[in-house]
């Protein structure tokens, strides 16, 4: 390559990299210090805590509507509902979903909301209500149905021939919520009891010398 | 970023050596000259990285999407597919829309890349595995490809020296395929893992060891042992992993004989008319995209197997008009990336072991040396073979049935899962390749590669027999629901491609001598991945290292003679 080959081809794709998409997220990162360079660190990177985000006073749904918020809500409470650790609601579960959704393709952002459609129409057909109106009961009624895949008769092939479609919806929801659930602080510090230490020492193995590993 | 090196405008010198790349291999390289002497530049794409940017200790739900962000996929859909690329990290990885290159539409490759001081070393899986003459003198056993012209007995002293500086935790296991090395203490196998290696051992004859990895149990050459918290690939604050920034890179920048340039994307060799000698290289700076030029008596590529390889493309001159030091044509042939995709996985109902979120997290795993094709196992159908990397251990069970109180339990009881996935030879072919391609260019204006890959018969034949392997021994173990995959993932899963500046004996074949100078212009050197004769199926960054080691060591002695 020539030099002269280079400098014209660096400024003018400089020029083209500012036009692409992505390049005006650099908007948005931090400047380095006196710099004027994006600082390249990740938030991570840069020690950006967000724990304490979604709990903001006033908080409202960005991707959701009201509606489909307040089902959200319903919904991951009865799936991982408070026991003797705090629940979904609590885990701020619905605010977390709506966060990821409104950064997430459209497909995706779709996908979400047609299963959450799904089950207010289950619960329209079944009930004639909306499922966050339904009483506790018939709430576990319509979610037992989708929980558990159908087991159709082996002898006509039933189970193989037809999606089992309110399973895919429940386990999509289901997946979301869990995910959210098992990530946020409440999750992994009091359910699945994290001590907020790095170190728990050198990783120890088997301790069953004796081949028997009960 | 130009550094001022005892006061002086960095670029107004000739240096000994020019070292492009400050990875695994760069590293080595400015390490092992500067100590001996010489007046390194060691240049790099990206810019300084600081241990305040670790984030290993981060929980994930202090990330504003909790390690799940949706937005990395927008600057980086194909370092993406790393797993090492996340949401605490990615600005390690390069950006795609700024670093671009082509592959035909049929011929799918994943190209991961970090350019940042220390490259992929800050994130490599740190597995490290010795090759034998098993790989190295392949051809001559079973009539495939090329010996390399480098023997096991020749690189083994310089194995040992890589080991014992970077610190390979490691079981000896006398395995014919897989040559024991300088190891500090083992790390430990869980009840699975055991359960595992004895049935294994019993029924097939087979090793299962504990990985070799570049991470220590025991203070070692002044860094501290593993402290088990898991995610090396965020970086660690004790420098307990190998990556280069804190051990090579430092110690020849303490030399005083080492000048770091950051931020110097470099294009492309500069040749003295006339000579056949190069004079140095020219890079563009990242930020302020200005061209400047660096010389040295020596250019020792160390850029990574496919950007060493652009950087001698992009170097055409009239003598050598399709890249430099390829008058043989081999230059961007025979591209390699371990096979990957095949292997099994079940769980072990017998252990009762409940997951524990407060367990030291091991960073390692266990492995099984290849057993396929080996001087004492029976001829297969297909050549050469494959090793495993696996593990087993309690998990928390985020697939729990059903919803309510009783999710939440079965979350908690857990599940012992197991699982073994192999890393197969690939083997080297012409028509894997890499070229120029003339209407794309990054972001710096320089023309981007055209990777044309795919896998053979021979790779399909490898994951299927992995696959069915892997269930057989999974079942021997006792493990329960057990799902086999055979599949062939996409050429780059791997990231150990390798191949394509080979090293050979013969000048009209290879581009390198087995010393790692081009046969054409004898101050050119390539001493990373590129050199690679054959893949074997072990990591190859151990491999790479040594080779490394061994060139410097060569080269050093010529400098001493006066022969540069």
């Amino acid at each position: 390559m020539k030099r002269r080959e280079l400098i014209r081809g660096g400024v003018l794709a400089g020029a083209v990299a500012a036009l692409q998409p992505g390049a005006g997220m650099a908007q948005n990162t931090p400047q380095a210090a006196g710099t004027g360079q994006p600082s390249e660190l990740t938030p991570a990177q840069s020690g950006v805590d967000a724990a304490k985000d979604l709990a903001a006073p006033g908080w409202k749904p960005r991707f959701l509507d009201a509606h489909q918020n307040e089902t959200l809500i319903v919904l991951s409470d009865l799936i991982i509902p408070a026991t003797d650790t705090p629940g979904a609601k609590e885990a701020l579960v619905n605010r977390y979903i709506d966060l990821l959704l409104t950064a997430e393709t459209s497909e995706v952002q779709r996908r979400f909301l047609n299963s959450l459609g799904y089950l207010d129409g289950e619960s329209m057909r079944r009930f004639k209500a909306a499922f966050r109106y339904l009483s506790r009961d018939d709430q576990d009624d319509l979610l037992h149905g989708m929980a558990y895949p159908r087991n159709g008769s082996k002898w006509t092939g039933e189970a193989e021939a037809k999606p089992d479609v309110g399973h895919e919806h429940f386990e999509a929801l289901k997946k979301s919520i869990m995910t959210a659930y098992y990530s946020s602080q409440v999750g992994v510090m009091q359910e699945l009891g994290w001590d907020g230490a790095f170190t728990h020492g050198i990783f120890q193995g088997c301790e069953h010398p004796g081949g028997d590993h009960k | 970023m130009s550094v001022n090196y005892q006061g002086q405008d960095v670029l107004q010198q000739t240096y000994d050596a020019v070292v492009v790349g400050s990875g695994a291999t760069g590293g080595w390289a400015a390490k092992q000259l500067a100590e001996a002497g010489l007046k390194v530049a060691l240049l790099e794409a990206g810019r300084a990285v600081s241990p305040n940017e670790f984030t290993e200790h981060m929980p994930a739900y202090k990330l504003k999407y909790r390690d799940q962000s949706p937005e990395i996929v927008r600057t980086r859909p194909i370092q993406k597919q790393c797993y090492a690329c996340m949401e605490y990290n990615y600005e390690w990885f390069v950006n795609d829309l700024e670093n671009p290159y082509s592959t035909p539409p049929d011929k799918p490759f994943t190209w991961q890349r970090l350019r940042v001081l220390g490259g992929r070393s800050l994130v490599w899986g740190r597995q490290s595995y010795r090759m034998s003459d098993n790989d190295f003198k392949a051809a001559s056993r079973d009539g495939y490809g090329d010996d390399w012209p480098v023997s096991y007995a020749e690189l083994a002293p310089y194995y040992d020296i890589v080991e014992k500086y970077v610190g390979i935790t490691g079981a000896a296991e006398g395995n014919e395929m897989l040559p024991d090395g300088q190891f500090l203490p083992p790390m430990k196998m869980s009840c699975g893992e055991i359960v595992l290696r004895d049935r294994v051992k019993a029924k097939f004859g087979h090793t299962v060891t504990i990985g070799r990895a570049a991470v220590l149990t025991q203070v070692h050459n002044g860094r501290a042992a593993c402290h088990y918290c898991g995610p090396c690939e965020r970086g660690c604050i004790t420098f307990s992993y190998f990556s280069s920034p804190f051990t090579t890179v430092k110690d020849a920048l303490k030399s005083g004989n080492c000048t770091l340039i950051t931020n110097a994307v470099v294009s492309h060799v500069d040749m003295d008319d006339g000579t056949n000698k190069a004079r140095g290289v020219t890079y563009i700076d990242r930020l302020t995209r200005q061209v400047r030029e660096v010389r040295g008596k020596t250019v020792i590529l160390c850029a990574q197997a496919l950007e060493s390889t652009r950087i001698l493309l992009n170097s055409s001159t009239r003598e050598y008009p399709n890249g430099l030091a390829n008058s043989s044509g081999a230059l961007g042939r025979y591209l390699m990336d371990h096979v990957v995709g095949g292997g099994a996985s079940g769980h072990l109902p017998d252990l009762k072991t409940l997951p524990n979120a407060n367990e030291p997290q091991r960073p390692n795993g266990i492995y099984i040396p290849r057993f396929r094709n080996t001087p004492s196992s029976n001829k297969s159908k297909f050549l050469r073979g494959y090793g495993y990397q696996g593990g087993a251990g309690a998990e928390f069970n985020f697939s729990a049935e059903g919803y309510g109180a009783s999710l939440k339990k079965g979350v908690k009881e857990g599940v012992y899962r197991i699982s073994l996935g192999a890393f197969g030879e690939s083997l080297a072919r012409w028509d894997n390749y890499c070229e120029i391609d003339r209407d794309l260019k990054d972001a710096w204006g320089i023309p981007a590669l055209r990777i044309s890959m795919t896998h053979g018969d021979n790779e399909a034949a490898l994951m299927e027999d992995a696959g069915a392997s892997a269930a057989e021994m999974l079942d021997a173990a006792g493990a329960k629901d057990i799902r086999v995959q055979t599949r062939v993932e996409m050429p780059g899963m791997a990231i150990h491609e390798v191949g394509t500046v080979r090293m050979g004996n013969d000048p009209k074949k290879s581009v390198l001598d087995a010393f790692n100078q081009t046969h054409d212009v004898k101050n050119v050197f390539v001493m990373d991945g590129a050199s690679f004769v054959s893949s074997g199926c072990q990591n190859p960054t151990l491999t790479m290292m040594a080779v490394t080691v061994r060139a410097c060591e060569r080269l050093i002695e010529r400098f001493r003679k006066s022969e540069i």
